[in-house]
């Protein structure tokens, strides 16, 4: 039996004392943190290698602060956060996290049996599952936004409800207008006031715009990457496009992405030129789905070019009015809106990286990813990439065909 | 005639341009033309609208902006419909929010003018508001409430005939369509205001819970497969549980199935509002049908509920023929005529095609009578049948108080047994056999009886040992019918009922998850027709 397994078994037996739980996530985060840090895998450039750190901290920090922490979603404005240091902890990191540890279907099973249904994306399930088992200790403040995905809205209406945590909605219209960004940024400004009597301090305008400088000046690097992306072979597993959504998202604005998007550039630079077959994904990529980790994962054959969920922002933001700025962002979002404007940001994208193949890996109960499935198929025909979708869960994996989908997906790659 | 789908639609605008809004319904058994152009683990309901436009050539089509489904199939349809128009809708109503949506109907309305050509009137608009302006609710005593995801009328219709209370409709096929017109200097911004007023359904971000009112008789909570919004509401309301809770989910089209059906008459009947005449039977022979899917069986009572025959047989390709060959048999055992016989009442699946019955009443009751009957401290009966598994919680007077049924597949019944039988090359009756030492403790990790069969293909090609892939399935049965029993909560004793209590295997599998032995009826299979015939003979 391998030490995940042994770690897993402990958790699950222990699952009727939360406490505990807590402690031993707490001792499986360290303990990665401290493998990461010490036992350097030489095939990791070194701006990967900071945000695997980088990453597993932001959670431990969160988990081990819950009352300077905000439970958020991926597309939260966590600008506020940063400016007035407080840690967020976003879902859909904590459950990739808790399926790493295997213990995802324990939690997805929790939440079921509490009456969530089992069409429901499973990320939503795990976070719901570890709440109501109180592994998760309350924190201080929830903050959602309604775009993209609909389990946000109910989700944290009903973990702010059983917690009696407060919880704002920051509705995002649908369609980019005038008016459409004043009703946001309103609501911004409602976010900022909530935060500062939650958790009794100010927040300083001048932090906030500082933020918005620096995350200006980081996606000014990630478009210098995207420069490079078409030509270089670079990320060495699929879990590390997945971390860049840590930087690209939620902590986009911290002086730490903005020093891991210096050493992304200058590692790229230095990599290798791209040989063997690349791949462009759509929306998520499996990293637990064993098919997809023996054909990507430190692979010479095929490699990862890229997720447009990295890049579903590249523009800049309004310094002078962070609040209408960062409103603009909001609703501009390629995933926002009607999915033209999806479909736009995947064929710039696709023309800058030029890859071989495009794959959709259909996230179990996202529909706002598997209803366009058809559409960039279109897209892809029309510019000549061959396209393949695959059904099954990126966090859930009694979820995933492996028979089935190692079929396709090697058929896929043979015909590349 | 312009199709739409959400409540928050302006239908009125549409009827002011003196055209036709049609509420667009999803009624597809097949998603022929809608697979084609959409992923098929999209939520059925917008499946099933995309496949009414493409097949009835609906040319024009109004949408709201309200869920990742809807606003997708926008993207589907917008090169092939002669008109379609998306509103976005926002999820609160604040004044700037009504601004919001003002502007968006009024964008709509200059699209639909043009593509037209037709004038809008707003003095039309006035007049059909004004005219729904004092549509009030129907007041009485005793209310259940329909909430939850859109139901399907024919459902609300056959919930409205069959129950004594009255019945509101909370879910988005409800037509509440009331406007305040005070303020006539801006019509249609007080109308799009009226509109972001409307009873909220679950995408906004108002707070629900005011919809919940003590004095109802109980609630039917309806969620659609794929529908993100509803199961948060259902397990909040589950879990404060102060009123009798149904819920049923579907994929939408199934939403008047034999089933859901029986769930919903189950439901009237324990929450004491079903619409039934009740009278004393007199002295005789009392017979119970239960025309299951898999088997039928019949058992005749006296009057003073010694049973005096009973018989099973498999349901054949015919219901009605096996209920005949069935109540003959047991006729026969009795050596009784059928003139010796005072009432009858059928129940289970056939229960709606047996004309000589006299009543017919769910199985779901009738399993709750028949295992209070042989037990009277059972208070969890767990009947696993051919096609459907259910779990009933009893009173300590032996009511029925609360039940879950598995959902429409066959995961975790006793056709998945047969078909893993099958597929392993045994008999059921070898399958049935306990093996308690276990070389290899396997997990099957597909519930899906497809998915399973695949799965179990795989670990026989694996040379795996049979009597571990057989532990388990055994295990992957009960494992489904525990997650079920923990829907509505543990709570000894435990009956098991149903073809699938003959099975040691998964009977020892329950057992060792609960933690506590079962009570298993000296045959299982004849339970729910047992309480067909006790009711039969009660008269209630």
């Amino acid at each position: 039996m391998d030490t995940v397994k042994i770690y897993t078994n402990i958790i699950k037996d222990n699952m009727d004392r939360p406490e505990k739980v807590d402690k031993l996530i707490n001792f499986g985060l360290t303990s990665a943190y401290y493998y990461v840090s010490f036992f350097k895998d030489k095939r990791i450039p070194k701006s990967l290698h900071y945000l695997n750190k980088y990453s597993i901290k932001s959670i431990k920090d969160s988990l081990a602060n819950p009352q300077n922490s905000a439970w958020v979603n991926l597309f939260a404005p966590s600008e506020f956060l940063i400016a007035m240091d407080i840690k967020p902890l976003f879902i859909e990191a904590y459950s990739s996290f808790m399926s790493g540890f295997f213990i995802e279907d324990y939690l997805v099973d929790t939440a079921e049996s509490r009456g969530m249904s089992n069409t429901l994306c499973s990320y939503h399930k795990t976070f719901i599952g570890a709440s109501e088992l109180n592994i998760l200790k309350k924190p201080k403040f929830m903050m959602t936004t309604s775009m993209i995905c609909d389990a946000n809205i109910p989700t944290f209406k009903y973990l702010s409800k059983k917690h009696g945590v407060p919880l704002y909605i920051i509705d995002i219209p649908y369609k980019y207008s005038k008016d459409a960004v004043v009703y946001v940024k309103k609501q911004l400004l409602e976010v900022a006031e909530k935060l500062e009597e939650v958790f009794n301090r100010k927040l300083d305008t001048d932090k906030l715009r500082e933020v918005v400088k620096t995350e200006n000046k980081t996606r000014a690097l990630m478009r210098e990457y995207l420069n490079y992306a078409g030509e270089k072979r670079f990320i060495p597993t699929m879990t590390f496009e997945m971390y860049m959504l840590f930087a690209s998202h939620v902590f986009i604005g911290s002086k730490e992405v903005l020093h891991f998007y210096e050493m992304l550039v200058e590692d790229i630079k230095r990599a290798p030129e791209r040989s063997g077959k690349s791949i462009f994904f759509i929306h998520l990529l499996p990293i637990f789905e064993k098919n997809f980790k023996d054909y990507f994962n430190f692979s010479d054959k095929f490699h990862i070019a890229g997720s447009d969920l990295n890049y579903d922002f590249v523009d800049e933001i309004d310094e002078n009015d962070p609040f209408k700025g960062i409103a603009e962002k909001l609703i501009l979002n390629s995933f926002n809106g009607e999915i033209n404007r999806k479909v736009a940001r995947i064929k710039e994208l696709i023309e800058k990286i030029k890859p071989d193949g495009i794959i959709q890996f259909c996230h179990l109960g996202c529909k706002q990813s598997m209803g366009g499935t058809f559409i960039i198929k279109n897209l892809a025909s029309e510019v000549g990439i061959p396209f393949l979708y695959l059904d099954g869960d990126c966090v859930d994996k009694r979820n995933n065909q492996e028979g089935q989908n190692r079929t396709r997906l090697e058929a896929f790659l043979e015909m590349l | 005639m312009i199709g739409y789908i959400c409540k928050y639609t302006p239908v009125e605008i549409i009827e002011a341009f003196g055209e036709e809004p049609v509420r667009l319904e999803s009624g597809y058994k097949s998603h022929e033309h809608a697979e084609a152009l959409i992923h098929s683990n999209m939520c059925s309901f917008a499946k099933g609208v995309l496949e009414n436009i493409i097949e009835n050539n609906i040319e024009e089509v109004i949408l709201t902006a309200c869920c990742d489904s809807i606003k997708r199939l926008y993207d589907v349809l917008k090169d092939k419909v002669k008109f379609i128009h998306i509103l976005d809708l926002p999820r609160k109503k604040d004044p700037l929010a009504i601004d919001l949506f003002y502007n968006e109907i009024i964008e709509f309305m200059e699209a639909y003018q043009a593509f037209k050509n037709k004038n809008f009137a707003e003095e039309n608009l006035l007049k059909i508001l004004e005219s729904k302006s004092f549509n009030k609710e129907k007041q009485s005593a005793e209310s259940i409430a329909i909430l939850g995801a859109r139901l399907k009328d024919d459902v609300i219709e056959k919930i409205i005939n069959s129950c004594t209370a009255n019945v509101i409709n909370f879910t988005c096929t409800a037509e509440e369509r009331v406007f305040n017109i005070e303020a006539k200097d801006n019509l249609l911004k007080s109308y799009a205001e009226s509109l972001l007023n409307l009873t909220p359904c679950m995408r906004m971000a108002e707070d629900r819970s005011k919809l919940i009112n003590k004095e109802l008789k109980g609630i039917i909570y309806n969620t659609i497969k794929f529908c993100d919004f509803y199961s948060y509401e259902y397990a909040e309301l589950k879990s404060k549980a102060d009123l009798p809770l149904l819920k049923i989910e579907t994929d939408y089209n199934d939403s008047n199935s034999g089933q859901i059906l029986t769930r919903i008459d189950a439901f009237l009947e324990s929450t004491g509002i079903k619409k039934m005449e009740k009278q004393r039977a007199k002295k005789g022979y009392f017979v119970g049908v239960d025309s299951g899917s898999t088997s039928t069986n019949v058992v005749i009572i006296d009057e003073n509920k010694n049973i005096i025959s009973y018989s099973i047989i498999p349901t054949g390709p015919k219901a009605l023929e096996s209920a005949f060959k069935a109540f003959e048999i047991a006729l026969n055992n009795a050596g009784l005529q059928e003139k010796d016989i005072t009432s009858i009442v059928a129940t289970g699946y056939g229960r709606v095609s047996i004309p000589f019955a006299d009543r017919i009443v769910t199985e779901i009751t009738c399993h709750g009578k028949g295992a209070f009957f042989i037990d009277n401290t059972v208070r969890t009966v767990i009947d696993i049948g051919g096609q459907d598994s259910k779990v009933i919680r009893l009173d300590d007077s032996g009511n029925v108080i609360d039940f879950v049924m598995n959902d429409k597949c066959s995961a975790g019944t006793g056709r998945f047994l047969e078909v893993m039988a099958r597929t392993l090359g045994i008999s059921i009756e070898e399958m049935a056999k306990v093996h308690k030492e276990v070389k290899e403790n396997i997990t099957i990790t597909s519930m899906c009886t497809v998915f399973a069969e695949s799965e179990v293909i795989s670990l026989i090609a694996q040379n795996k040992d049979q009597r571990d892939i057989i532990h388990a399935l055994n295990k992957a049965v009960a494992s489904k019918a525990v997650s079920l029993v923990d829907r509505i909560g543990r709570k000894g004793k435990y009956m098991m009922t149903g073809g699938v209590a003959k099975n040691q295997g998964v009977v020892y599998a329950i057992e060792s998850r609960l933690g506590e032995k079962l009570i298993i009826p000296f045959e299982p299979q004849i339970i729910g027709a047992l309480g067909a015939a006790l009711i039969s003979l009660e008269g209630k």
